[in-house]
């Protein structure tokens, strides 16, 4: 993780990317306890999204350190990683209000609690409700955070069934 | 049964510890969580494969 946090930061300076936010399981460990994936997702907002390929300047700067692609991520020190282009305003929002945190030494941009938790409410799998549960039980994110963050995605219905079936005491 | 609620007060320490872990600390309890799933499936998919028959 740590040559990944030096890459990126390397990659925003290059002008690659403008910005970036670890998100997905590997963020959701700075909040709970740490959970099984396979791999590291990272959101991505990159200099020229009006390429056809809007990753390929990210997937070239990659190669040109010698990081290699493995399927469809790039394997990164013991890490196979995903970019993610920003695809809503939500995933936009917590990209760009994620926290600096310090990862060994090396700032490393990691999406914060109540974005992650509501992320995972619109993408709706049974892990995204588990990862809920987690950032709840580990008191990093409380539900009326989420609600009034779900409220201003358009996700109050989703949010409602979630503590409907999840979260009513 | 009197021992449970002590398990569980002991379950619910050990979690917490594991959540007071650094984050780098919990990034490489992940990698080795990631490992130990891939050779145990690994190991699982030898076991499965089919067996060879040798033709005299």
């Amino acid at each position: 993780m740590r040559e990944l946090a030096r890459l990126l930061n390397d990659m925003q300076a290059a002008g690659v990317i403008e910005n970036y936010a670890v998100f997905g399981a590997m963020a959701q460990m700075r909040y709970t306890e740490a959970v099984a994936t396979l791999d590291a997702d990272v959101l991505v907002a990159v200099a020229s999204p009006e390429r056809m390929d809007v990753l390929a300047e990210v997937y070239e700067f990659c190669a040109r350190r010698g990081f290699r692609a493995e399927g469809e991520a790039i394997r990164v020190g013991a890490w196979p990683v995903q970019f993610v282009p920003v695809f809503s305003p939500l995933t936009r929002e917590a990209m760009e209000q994620a926290d600096t945190a310090d990862f060994e030494g090396i700032p490393l941009r990691v999406v914060r609690a109540d974005h992650l938790a509501v992320i995972a409410l619109s993408v709706g799998r049974a892990k995204d409700y588990a990862r809920i549960l987690a950032l709840l039980e580990s008191l990093s994110v409380t539900r009326d955070e989420i609600a009034r963050l779900a409220a201003r995605h358009g996700l109050s219905e989703a949010w409602r069934r979630f503590e409907a079936r999840f979260a009513d005491d | 049964m009197t021992e449970i609620p002590e398990r569980l007060k002991k379950q619910a320490q050990w979690q917490k510890s594991r959540r007071d872990l650094s984050w780098p600390e919990k990034v490489r309890l992940a990698e080795a969580i990631r490992d130990s799933l891939e050779s145990l499936r690994r190991s699982r998919s030898g076991a499965n494969a089919p067996r060879q028959v040798r033709r005299s």
